[in-house]
């Protein structure tokens, strides 16, 4: 019966990814008439920097597990990765550093993920253009006006709304960053927040936010695809354009709005030092013995219990290492106000001090159990001396019946 | 003549509870402030070790219990055979005995008010104030435990409460908060055991001992 279950169970599986197959087929054949012509031949890029064939195909595998699909549709990931420079993309730049951009764009050791954003089609990019004044505010204009709900846009940087959004103006016209946000957004497809500014407000929302910055879903109304991370790895922002591509829609989303392929579970989860996390290993101090042994940061600062990512899993920099490997803790980039609610970044949360010195939890707890201890002695002492001749009041009273 | 007779105050359902309430509490004080601040077991082979792995599985499994002895008793609150005490949680809204009981405890008088419900105005506000905390406790502790489970029971409370842990403001939050209510229980703790002492030593009626043989004494005029 339980096998007979199980087989049952097989086929509903392999029909389910029967008809996801056929929907991906027509729609990329969809995308293939109406789409413009690729801008780049991404095999000829690819060679010219050095990447063979077999590592592309090796690429396709791994992007196709990352996206949690069976190796059938190794192709399929192919073709979108070809298809990637016909996609019109429109990136906004708000209140940020521009870190992510650099991040994604200017890696020392591209892989192919790297080079997959270069092809991109940038219709309009403010660090990367050329234009620039009226000339660009033009580019912009025709750029949504062409791709009118065609076109992605992505967005790096928080929105400020105080001095009715002022401390943000951009462009000739001197419009601010939410009107700009609006006015696009509007026409977009899809909007992709890259970075944890624009995901969830980041560095500028932080305590105390003088500028009252906001994310993007939070200052315009709208849902918004979240690539959370300072920066955010390459692999989740090309996946989830693959994703795109290939079945015209979102992958699923969790409740930040960040994809669940790429933000399910937690560093924690993936952790290579997590063995020594439950065989209570720590890393005491910096440069000590258990540091040295490769043990758990936990006691170092660690977020890694309360930060959803994959970094241990996909890496940075080709794959070559990740912060936790680099011997230092996770600060919990991915999660929203993570500059206040990861506070200490390198000592656990109940460090967390109210006074720059020794008010932490603990400490306030130790000294309000003791001051409570005083209390219950002093009221003890108190009740002996008031209800002392209770005994002799009662033995009266039985003595006057 | 009066004479002191022996009444059935606390059903063995509330005394089971109690007691087991109250030992799961001290070792999750305990479990729990390990996994807050961790010692390091520096000897040894790290795969023949596994001292956190046990103390968050002892955490999780009477975290677990004490889940299901709150929703037992809020269950007897309402349903009990013996006496469903649920309105005598609300002794607090009379304000009279209230402020009489307060005069009471900060020995202004001798004698504390008269009530018929089974708690005192302020012992219905604290005992209602302990349930909530064992509440906020339990719901924080399932969302963490939620977090490291991908199947099952746990994954699915952890997701019913998502909304709840993103208005907290995410796991470290609900970390953070389970941390400092630990410091609520134990401050409640200490004044808890207290005045069951104190009230044993006043009223004389075995106020300690009732939460153990459920009968407690009281005066009944011939
Ligand atoms: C001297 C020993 C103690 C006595 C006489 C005592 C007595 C009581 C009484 C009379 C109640 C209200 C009864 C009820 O509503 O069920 C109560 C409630 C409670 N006690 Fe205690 N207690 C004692 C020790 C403790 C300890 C050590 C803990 C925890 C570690 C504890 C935890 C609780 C909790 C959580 C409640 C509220 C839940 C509830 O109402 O059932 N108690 N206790
Ligand atoms: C009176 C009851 C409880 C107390 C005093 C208590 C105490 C604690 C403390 C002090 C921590 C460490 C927090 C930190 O790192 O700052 C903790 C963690 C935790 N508690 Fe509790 N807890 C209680 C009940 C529960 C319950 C009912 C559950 C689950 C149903 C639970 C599940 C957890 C989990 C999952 C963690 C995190 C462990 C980890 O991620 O490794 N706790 N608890
Ligand atoms: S280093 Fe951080 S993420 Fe890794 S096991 Fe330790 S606490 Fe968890
Ligand atoms: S390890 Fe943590 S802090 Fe570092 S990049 Fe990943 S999520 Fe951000």
């Amino acid at each position: 019966m339980a096998k007979g279950n199980h087989s049952e169970h097989k086929k509903m599986i392999d029909k389910q990814y029967k008809d996801l197959m056929k929907h991906c087929q027509t729609h990329m054949e969809q995308v293939d008439k109406t789409l413009p012509e690729p801008k780049e031949n991404l095999h000829e890029l690819l060679t010219e920097r050095g990447i063979s064939r077999r590592d592309f195909v090796k690429w396709t595998s791994a992007a196709t597990a990352a996206l949690m699909l069976p190796p059938i549709f190794r192709p399929m990931v192919a073709k979108a990765a070809e298809n990637f420079s016909r996609l019109p993309v429109v990136w906004l730049h708000f209140a940020e550093c521009t870190g992510c951009s650099e991040a994604l764009l200017r890696s020392s050791y591209p892989n192919v993920d790297d080079i997959l954003l270069e092809t991109i089609s940038l219709e309009y990019h403010e660090t990367l253009m050329a234009a620039s004044g009226y000339q660009a505010e033009k580019c912009l204009e025709e750029a949504i006006h062409t791709f009118a709900g065609k076109f992605i846009c992505v967005i790096e940087g928080a929105l400020p709304r105080g001095l009715d959004g002022k401390y943000l103006t951009l462009g000739p016209k001197g419009k601010t960053g939410i009107e700009v946000a609006k006015e696009v957004t509007s026409k977009a497809a899809a909007v992709i927040c890259i970075g944890s500014c624009s995901a969830f407000g980041n560095i500028q929302a932080a305590n105390p936010n003088p500028t009252d910055s906001v994310s993007i879903s939070k200052a315009l109304g709208i849902s918004t695809v979240n690539i959370a991370g300072c920066p955010p790895n390459s692999v989740n922002f090309t996946g989830t354009l693959l994703h795109y591509l290939m079945f015209g829609g979102l992958p699923a989303l969790d409740s930040l709005g960040r994809p669940v392929w790429a933000y399910g579970k937690r560093i924690h989860d993936y952790c290579e030092r997590r063995p020594h996390y439950d065989a209570s290993e720590y890393v005491d101090e910096w440069g000590d013995a258990g540091a040295l042994k490769g043990w758990c940061l936990y006691k170092v600062g660690c977020k890694g219990p309360y930060t959803y990512a994959n970094c241990g899993k996909v890496r940075f920099n080709d794959g070559i290492s990740w912060p936790i490997m680099a011997g230092h803790g996770c600060i919990g980039c991915t999660e929203p106000d993570f500059w206040d609610t990861m506070a200490p970044l390198e000592k656990p949360l109940p460090d967390k001090s109210y006074n720059g010195r020794e008010a932490t939890v603990d400490n306030i707890g130790i000294a309000l159990t003791g001051i409570t201890a005083l209390g219950i002695a002093a009221h003890a002492t108190a009740t002996a001396l008031r209800h002392k001749d209770d005994d002799q009041a009662q033995k009266q009273e039985v003595k006057h019946d | 003549m009066e004479k002191i007779t022996s009444v059935k105050e606390w059903s063995v359902a509330i005394r089971i509870n109690h007691w087991a309430m109250a030992l799961s509490i001290f070792i999750l004080i305990v479990t729990g402030f390990y996994i807050a601040t961790p010692f390091t077991i520096a000897q040894g082979e790290t795969v023949n070790k596994f001292f956190m792995g046990n103390v968050r599985f002892v955490h999780l499994l009477f975290g677990v219990i004490l889940l299901f002895l709150f929703i037992w008793r809020v269950y007897l609150a309402f349903f009990s055979r013996f006496h469903a005490d649920w309105k005598d949680f609300l002794a607090w809204t009379n304000i009279k005995n209230f402020i009489h009981q307060i005069k009471f405890y900060l020995l202004i008088t001798k004698e504390g008010p008269d009530y018929k419900t089974l708690y005192g105005p302020l012992q219905s506000l604290a005992y209602l104030g302990l349930l909530f905390m064992v509440l906020v406790i339990c719901i924080t502790g399932l969302i963490l435990m939620g977090a490291g489970y991908h199947k099952g029971f746990t994954y699915v409370a952890a997701t019913i409460l998502t909304p709840v842990e993103n208005l907290l403001g995410g796991l470290a939050m609900v970390r953070y908060i389970h941390h400092i209510f630990t410091w609520f229980f134990i401050l409640f703790i200490v004044v808890h055991i207290y005045m069951a002492f104190w009230y044993d030593a006043v009223l004389k009626k075995g106020t300690v001992s009732s939460m153990i043989s459920g009968n407690i004494f009281k005066k009944v005029k011939e």
